[in-house]
C-alpha cells in the first residue's frame, strides 16, 4: 500500500480499517464454528478450534485476498466521493465567481499577465537552453579552438586537425567545418549561397541522414578523390530545385565549377543554421599550420569523460609544440560540448535571469490576488461560519477555497496563454539576431504542461493563505460579529505580503535600472568610427574566374567608379565586414626581439583594406600616413596599426618606421609600421580595443571583400546605382545587398537591448502590481477601520492628523519592503554581473534612485487611501456596521 | 454423498441465502449447510472473498450489526442490482440443470 503522496491528505479517518474489519470478521466466523462444535459434536474445545480451522482453509490467503478486494473497494468510494465534492466545490466557486465579477475580472487579468509572462519566457528558455539540440547525445559532442596565450578561440588549421584525428584516443571520430560562400549559376538567377566544406566524418558524426541520395564518401574528403559532390539542404532543394526527385545526379555550377548532386538532407536538418548545400572539405590542402580557420567537431567515446579528452588533446598539443615549435609553440586547445558552445553561458545566463525575473513578477501578482482573497475572506466569513456550522470540517472548507483560487488560476493561466502567444509571436518577429535557435520557439505540448503546472501551483500559493485565514473560524467570535483577533491576523498576514511585495518589485527594479544603464553606456561606447551615412556593400568574386591580381584591379575600378557617384564622399573596402562573423587574426614577432616565451607572444586582429577605406569609416590617422595605389604587389610590404597595437609593443616610443614578422616565426614576412590609426570597436563593441594591423589591399588581394561607402545621405537611389556599378562589371555577380552601416551596429547592440526591453516591461508591470498592491492594503485597512477614524474625527480630531495616522502605516510598510528588496537585490544583481557592461552589479546610483523612485510611488498610492479617511464622515462611520 | 462446490455455484448460493434477510458469514455457511442436509461441501474460508467481491460488485451491502449471541458480526444485506443478478444466476442454473439431466436422461434410456 502507498503510504505517502497526496492521497493521505484526504484518507478515510479510520486508517487500517480494511484490516481490522476482515480479520474481525473471520476471527467472529471460526470462534461461531468452534462453539458450534463445542455444543453440537460435544467436542473438546481445542480439538473444535483445530476442526474450525481445517474447515475454513488457507486462512491466510483468505486474509490477504479480502483485504485486497477491501482496499481496491475503499479507493473507488473513494475516489468516487472526491469528485463528487470535487463537482460541488467547482459549481460553488463558479457562482462565487460570478457574484463578485470585477474582483474576478481583476484577479484573472493580474493572473494573466504574470502566468503568460512567466510562459512566455520559459518558452524562450526552453527552446533556446533547455531542449536538447537536434542530435543524438549532444552532450557526447565537443567543439574545438585553438589558443595562444592570448585568445582562447581560433579557428584550428588544417595539419592540426589531421594529426588530432591520427593520434587522439578518447573521440568516436573527428569532423571539420568551414564557412564556404559559394556562387550557383545556372538554373536562374545567379545567386550567392551559404554553404559549408565538411569532411566526410561530418553527417555520421552529427547522427543525420539524407532524405534522397547519400552525404559524402570516405574517399570524396581526400586530395585525388572525387571532391566535386554537393549536398543539399532541404530548402535549397524544394527552392531552387522545386523538390525534384530526380535532383540526385544533375550538375551544378558551383564557384565556376561543376559539381554533381549526390544527395538531399531532410528538413529537419540545417546545419550550422541556414546552410543551403555541403561540400567535401579536403583536410591537408592548406600545408601551412598557421593557417587557421576550420571548425573541428568529435564525439567522445563512450566511456570516455570530458576530463580524460581534455587531457588527451592537451598531451596531442604539446606533442605538436615539440615537434613543430616554428608554428605551434605556444599553441594549445581547448573545447567545450556541443550545447555549450552553440548556445554559451551568456545566453543560458540571459534567459535564467529573465525567468528568474518574470518569476519574480508571477509571485508578486500572486500577492496582489492573495491580498485580494484575503479582503474577500473577512467579508466572507460569516459564509464560512455557516457553513461550518452545518458540519463542513476545517479541511472540507480549505479544500473548497482551494478550488476557488486553483479556478482562478486555471481562467488566469487560459487567458495568459493569449498573452503568451502574442508575446511569443513578437519575439520571433523582432527578437534580436544571434540568439541561436530563437526560431524554434512556441508554445508546444512542453510549455503547455509548464502553464498548467504553473497555474496549479499558483493557485495553492495564491489561495492557501486565505483559505487557511477564511477556514479558521469561531463560532463564538462569529456571533460576536467580526472579531478584533480574526482581523488582526488577517492585517498582520495582508502586511506581510504587501512587504514581501514591495520587496520583489525593488528587486525587479533594481535589476531593470541595471540593465538599462548598462545598455546607455554601451549605446554611447566610442566607436572610434563613423557610421553616419556610411553603406556597405558584400561582395564576393569567384575564385576560379578572378586570380589574385584581377580581384585588386576589379576592386580598384568598382571603388573608382562608386567614388564618382554624385553624393559619395569616400569608398574603401575591408576583407572583414564591421561586426560580421569573419574576424582574422594572426600572430607575430617583433623584429629584433627574440620570441621567447608566452610575455613575447603577440597577435593582433588584421584587415586587408584599401586607400580609401579609413576615410570612408572615418578612423582617424594619428601618425604616419595611410596606404595610396603606390602600395602594391611589388613596393615594399607596408602596414598601418592600431592606437592600442602601438601603445602596447613601442610605449612611449615612435612606431613608425618599425618592423613585425608575419606568422610568428623568423622567416615570416618583415612588415613596415607607415601609420597608426585611432582604435576602433567595430567587432564585439563590447569589448576593449584590440591590437588591429591594416594591410594594403593590393599586396593582400581577398576575393570577399565589403565596400563601405561614405555618402552624403544614404537613399535607395544611391543603392540602386551602387548596385548598377558593380553589375555593369560583371553581370554574373550576384546582385549585392547594399545596408547601412548603422544596421550592423544596431544588431550588434540587439542582444542587450532586448533584455532591456524585458527586464524594463516587467519592471514596469512589477511596479504597477506594488502600486496597486499597496493602494488596496492601504484603503481596505481604511474601510475597515472606518468606525474607529469616525471615533477620533468626532472627538475633534484634525483630517491631517488621521492622514498621518494612515500615511504612517504605509510608509513603514513601505520601508520595510524597500529594505528587504535591497538587501535581496545586493545578494542576487551578481547573477547579472556577467551581462551588464562598465556597469557594477552594486551600482549605488542604481540602488538609490530605485529606492527613491519606489517609496515615492508607494507612499503616493498610500496616500490618496489616507486622504479618504481624512474625509470619513462620522456620522456615516457610526451607522456603517 | 459430498460433492465439492462448481466455481461460480457459490455465488448463487450466497445471493440465494441472502434473499430471506440479512445474515452474517457464518450464517450463510450454516444456512446451506441445513438447506442442502450437507450434501455440497464448501470450503468455508472460501466464502469470504465471494461475499466481498459481490459487495464491490455493488450486488450486496455489509453492515457491522449484533448477532444472535450478542456479539459484533458482519451482516450482509441482497441490494437491487444483486436481486437481479440472483434471477439471472438461477434462471442460467435451471436451464442448465435440466439440459444436463435430460442428456443424462437420454443416456440412461438409449
Amino acid at each position: 500500500m502507498r503510504r505517502h503522496g497526496p492521497r493521505r491528505i484526504f484518507r478515510f479517518p479510520l486508517r487500517g480499517q480494511v484490516e481490522q474489519d476482515v480479520d474481525a470478521e473471520l476471527r467472529f466466523h471460526l470462534e461461531m464454528r468452534t462453539e458450534d462444535l463445542v455444543e453440537e459434536e460435544g467436542m473438546a474445545p481445542a480439538v473444535a478450534r483445530e476442526e474450525a480451522l481445517r474447515r475454513f482453509g488457507d486462512l491466510g490467503t483468505i486474509t490477504d485476498t479480502c483485504r485486497e478486494i477491501g482496499k481496491k473497494r475503499e479507493k473507488v468510494m473513494w475516489w468516487s466521493e472526491l469528485s463528487t465534492e470535487l463537482r460541488q466545490d467547482l459549481g460553488y466557486a463558479l457562482r462565487q465567481m460570478r457574484k463578485a465579477p470585477l474582483f474576478t475580472l481583476i484577479s484573472v487579468l493580474t493572473l494573466a499577465l504574470g502566468i503568460g509572462a512567466t510562459t512566455a519566457i520559459f518558452s524562450i528558455l526552453d527552446a533556446v537552453v533547455l531542449r536538447p539540440l537536434p542530435f543524438p547525445d549532444p552532450d557526447r559532442l565537443v567543439h574545438f579552438w585553438e589558443t595562444n596565450p592570448q585568445t582562447d578561440s581560433f579557428s584550428v588549421s588544417e595539419l592540426n586537425y589531421l594529426d588530432w584525428r591520427e593520434g587522439n584516443r578518447s573521440f568516436k571520430d573527428m569532423a571539420a567545418f568551414r564557412y564556404a560562400s559559394l556562387s550557383l549559376v545556372g538554373d536562374g538567377e545567379p545567386v550567392r549561397l551559404d554553404g559549408f566544406a565538411v569532411t566526410a566524418s561530418y553527417f555520421p558524426l552529427l547522427g543525420a541522414r539524407p532524405i534522397l541520395g547519400r552525404t559524402f564518401l570516405p574517399e570524396e574528403d581526400r586530395p585525388g578523390g572525387n571532391t566535386r559532390v554537393a549536398v543539399l539542404s532541404h530548402s535549397l532543394w524544394q527552392g531552387r530545385f522545386g523538390g525534384d526527385p530526380g535532383v540526385v545526379g544533375r550538375s551544378l555550377r558551383l564557384e565556376g565549377q561543376s559539381f554533381t548532386v549526390i544527395g538531399v538532407m531532410p528538413a529537419d536538418f540545417a546545419f550550422p543554421p541556414g546552410t543551403a548545400l555541403w561540400i567535401p572539405l579536403v583536410p591537408g590542402t592548406n600545408q601551412n599550420r598557421s593557417d587557421k580557420w576550420l571548425d573541428v567537431m568529435a564525439r567522445l567515446k563512450p566511456g570516455v569523460s570530458l576530463e580524460q579528452a581534455r587531457s588527451d588533446l592537451d598531451a596531442i598539443t604539446l606533442r605538436l609544440a615539440e615537434r613543430y615549435p616554428d608554428s605551434n609553440r605556444d599553441w594549445g586547445a581547448r573545447m567545450v560540448t556541443f550545447p555549450e558552445w552553440i548556445v554559451g553561458p551568456q545566453v543560458t545566463q540571459a534567459f535564467l535571469v529573465l525567468f528568474g525575473a518574470v518569476g519574480l513578477l508571477l509571485l508578486m501578482a500572486c500577492v496582489n490576488v492573495s491580498n485580494l482573497l484575503l479582503a474577500r475572506a473577512t467579508v466572507r466569513g460569516r459564509e464560512m461560519g455557516l457553513r461550518s456550522a452545518l458540519g463542513a470540517g476545517r479541511a472540507r472548507l480549505i479544500r473548497q477555497l482551494l478550488t476557488e483560487s486553483v479556478l482562478l488560476a486555471v481562467c488566469g493561466a487560459v487567458a495568459g496563454l493569449g498573452v503568451a502567444h502574442g508575446a511569443v509571436q513578437a519575439v520571433r518577429a523582432f527578437g534580436p539576431e544571434g540568439v541561436p535557435r530563437l526560431d524554434e520557439v512556441s508554445l508546444d505540448g512542453r510549455v503547455l504542461v509548464f502553464t498548467v503546472v504553473t497555474a496549479l501551483v499558483t493557485g495553492l500559493l495564491f489561495g492557501l493563505a486565505p483559505a487557511l485565514q477564511a477556514s479558521r473560524t469561531d463560532l463564538y467570535a462569529l456571533l460576536q460579529q467580526g472579531s478584533r483577533a480574526a482581523l488582526a491576523a488577517g492585517r498582520r498576514l495582508r502586511d506581510g505580503l504587501v512587504v514581501g511585495e514591495l520587496a520583489m518589485a525593488m528587486m525587479l527594479l533594481i535589476g531593470a535600472g541595471l540593465t538599462i544603464g548598462s545598455f546607455l553606456r554601451l549605446q554611447r561606447v566610442e566607436t572610434g568610427f563613423d557610421p553616419e551615412g556610411v553603406l556597405a556593400v558584400q561582395l564576393e568574386l569567384p575564385e576560379g574566374e578572378y586570380p589574385a591580381e584581377r580581384r585588386s584591379l576589379f576592386f580598384s575600378e568598382v571603388l573608382t567608379r562608386i567614388a564618382g557617384l554624385p553624393g559619395v564622399r569616400a569608398a574603401g573596402a575591408t576583407n572583414a565586414a564591421p561586426f560580421g562573423p569573419f574576424r582574422p587574426n594572426i600572430n607575430f614577432v617583433v623584429e629584433g626581439r627574440a620570441p621567447q616565451g608566452p610575455e613575447e607572444f603577440h597577435s593582433a586582429d588584421w584587415r586587408s583594406v584599401t586607400p580609401g577605406f579609413l576615410r570612408a569609416m572615418g578612423i582617424p590617422l594619428r601618425r604616419g600616413r595611410l596606404f595610396t595605389e603606390a602600395d602594391r604587389e611589388e613596393a615594399p610590404a607596408v602596414i598601418v596599426i592600431s592606437q592600442t597595437m602601438a601603445d602596447r609593443l613601442w610605449p612611449g616610443e615612435d612606431p613608425i618606421g618599425r618592423r613585425i614578422l608575419w606568422g610568428g616565426d623568423a622567416d615570416g614576412t618583415s612588415l613596415t609600421v607607415v601609420g597608426v590609426a585611432g582604435d576602433v570597436r567595430d567587432m564585439d563593441i563590447d569589448e576593449v580595443p584590440q591590437s588591429v594591423i591594416y594591410l594594403p589591399y593590393q599586396q593582400v588581394p581577398w576575393s570577399q571583400m565589403t565596400l563601405v561607402i561614405k555618402t552624403a545621405g544614404a537613399s535607395a537611389d544611391l543603392a540602386a546605382a551602387i548596385r548598377r556599378e558593380i553589375r555593369s562589371l560583371d553581370g554574373n555577380l550576384p546582385i549585392p545587398e547594399v545596408h547601412p552601416l548603422q544596421q550592423s551596429l544596431s544588431s550588434a547592440v540587439a542582444a542587450p537591448r532586448f533584455r532591456m526591453f524585458l527586464f524594463g516591461t516587467f519592471a514596469a508591470a512589477a511596479l504597477l502590481l506594488a502600486t496597486i498592491g499597496v493602494y488596496g492594503v492601504m484603503m481596505f485597512a481604511v474601510a475597515q477601520r472606518t468606525r474607529e477614524i469616525g471615533v477620533r474625527l468626532a472627538l475633534g480630531a484634525r483630517p491631517w492628523s488621521v492622514v498621518g495616522l494612515v500615511l504612517r502605516r504605509g510608509l513603514l510598510l513601505t520601508l520595510l519592503g524597500v529594505g528587504l528588496g535591497w538587501t535581496g537585490a545586493f545578494a542576487l544583481t551578481r547573477f547579472l554581473a556577467s551581462l551588464l557592461y562598465g556597469t557594477e552589479p552594486t551600482d549605488a546610483t542604481t540602488f538609490a534612485v530605485v529606492a527613491l523612485l519606489l517609496a515615492g510611488v508607494a507612499t503616493v498610492a498610500g496616500y490618496l487611501p489616507a486622504r479618504r479617511a481624512a474625509t470619513i464622515d462620522p456620522r456615516l462611520a457610526f451607522s456603517a456596521e | 454423498m459430498k460433492i465439492d462446490l462448481l466455481q461460480g455455484t457459490l455465488d448463487v448460493l450466497i445471493l440465494k441465502a441472502l434473499s430471506w434477510g440479512p445474515l452474517h458469514g457464518y450464517a450463510v455457511v450454516r444456512w446451506i449447510e441445513r438447506t442442502t442436509e450437507d450434501v455440497l461441501r464448501i470450503e468455508e474460508g472460501a466464502l469470504y472473498p465471494a461475499l466481498h467481491r459481490m459487495e464491490r460488485r455493488g450486488w450486496i451491502e455489509a453492515e457491522w450489526g449484533m448477532s444472535e449471541k450478542n456479539r459484533k458480526a458482519k451482516f450482509y444485506r441482497l441490494t437491487g442490482p444483486g436481486r437481479r443478478a440472483l434471477h439471472a444466476e438461477s434462471e442460467t442454473w435451471q436451464v442448465y440443470a435440466l439440459a444436463v439431466g435430460k442428456v443424462l436422461r437420454a443416456a440412461q434410456g438409449a
